[in-house]
This record gives structure tokens, C-alpha cells and sequence, in this order.
């Protein structure tokens, strides 16, 4: 048996109760394809990094299940391409057992590993040159 | 004083990661550059097993719209 994750994006400009119909259509064709669902929670809305069908923002909505027929989960992936509910979608195979997540944090807020190994001395010589140094724009080019 | 000799590390190493999660768009921002472009291992000094990880993980995240395929830099 493997395991699968599956996110969707629904848009955002739909009210709420539209975005609980689709997760509850969704997690029914899921469980029609003899599939267990794990976990089926939403991730929030969000930002797209570039804009899918006219949205810019985006809800997104997060599944794991345990798959069931072949035949039917290909079926179900290529329903899901057609449908509206959901704007974009992607399954992805999971290496091990996925964990029961009551919710997904936005952003873990961890310390900034900062890359600046160099000291920042005051050079009085040179205090201009001193500033165009940046280990990130020797990365950029 | 142009050029600084800097030790190259696997980031993942030093931080005892195993595994890259598409999801982690803050991780992976650190390997692309401000055109959202992926940056190679020469620059980043990430160990070849980890940076093909990084790079399907970016792709992914690609996909599903959490990253760019490419950053005008308009933002």
C-alpha cells in the first residue's frame, strides 16, 4: 500500500461554505477510489507566486490518504484536472507513513541563520566599497 | 581585499537534515536566486545528494504555485 499526499488549491474568491463543499466532494471521490483518508485539512489562504487561472491568492488544502485501486485513483487524479472546485493539484508519493497533523503552522519563525561569515569591521579607507560587498550578489550573478 | 576565501558547506549537513519537504518554501528560497532561479552546487555548496532533493523539492513547489518559475523582482 503506499501512501499519498495530495494539495489542491481552491480559490480564494469563493466564500467559505463553498470551500468546505469542495473539500467534502473531494473527500468523498477520494474515499470512492477504496482510498483511506488520513488527514484533510486546509493550510490557509496564501499568495501565489504567479497568478493561476486570474487568482492571485489561493486557498490551500491539504490530504493524505492511503491509496487504494490503481485504476480508480488515476481516474480520480484526471477528474480532479476537470473539475472547478479546485483551480490547481498535485499528488505527490509519500516515502514512509504520514503523521496525523491537527494543523499547519504559516510560517515556523526560526532564527536567521545569517550566511556572513566575514566580519563587518569599519574600514575607514574605503567605507564605500565596503558596502557593495555582499555575499548575496555574488550568488545573484 | 576583493576576494575572501570562504569555506564551502553542505547546509543540510551542518543542520542534520535529512529530508527536503516541497512545503518548506522558506528552506528552499535559500537555494534559488532573486530571479527564483535555482543556483548551482558550486555556489551553494550543498552535497550532490542533497541537491537533488533541493531541486525536485523546487520544482514542486513550482507546480502548486508556492514558488516562481521566474522572479521579474516587480514585488
Amino acid at each position: 500500500m503506499r501512501y499519498y499526499e495530495l494539495i489542491y488549491i481552491v480559490s480564494s474568491n469563493v466564500e467559505r461554505k463553498k470551500n468546505d463543499q469542495a473539500m467534502k466532494e473531494i473527500g468523498k471521490k477520494i474515499q470512492e477510489t477504496g482510498s483511506k483518508i488520513i488527514n484533510h485539512i486546509v493550510w490557509g489562504k496564501k499568495k501565489l507566486a504567479y497568478p493561476i487561472k486570474g487568482n492571485t491568492y489561493g486557498t490551500y488544502i491539504l490530504a493524505h490518504y492511503q491509496g487504494g485501486d490503481n485504476d480508480k485513483l488515476r481516474e480520480f487524479d484526471s477528474w480532479l484536472k476537470l473539475s472547478d472546485s479546485a483551480i490547481r493539484h498535485m499528488i505527490v508519493k509519500l516515502d514512509e507513513k504520514p503523521d496525523i497533523v491537527e494543523s499547519l503552522e504559516e510560517d515556523k519563525s526560526e532564527n536567521d541563520t545569517a550566511e556572513k561569515g566575514e566580519d563587518k569591521s569599519p574600514d575607514e579607507k574605503n567605507p564605500k566599497k565596503e558596502e557593495n560587498k555582499d555575499e548575496e550578489n555574488k550568488g545573484a550573478k | 581585499m576583493a576576494f575572501q576565501t570562504r569555506r564551502k558547506y553542505c547546509f543540510f549537513k551542518e543542520n542534520n537534515i535529512t529530508a527536503v519537504d516541497y512545503k518548506d518554501v522558506k528552506l528552499l528560497k535559500r537555494f534559488t536566486n532573486d530571479n527564483g532561479k535555482i543556483m548551482p552546487r558550486r555556489v551553494t555548496g550543498t552535497s550532490a545528494k542533497m541537491h537533488r532533493k533541493v531541486v525536485s523539492a523546487i520544482k514542486r513547489a513550482r507546480t502548486i504555485g508556492l514558488m516562481p518559475f521566474v522572479d521579474s523582482g516587480s514585488e
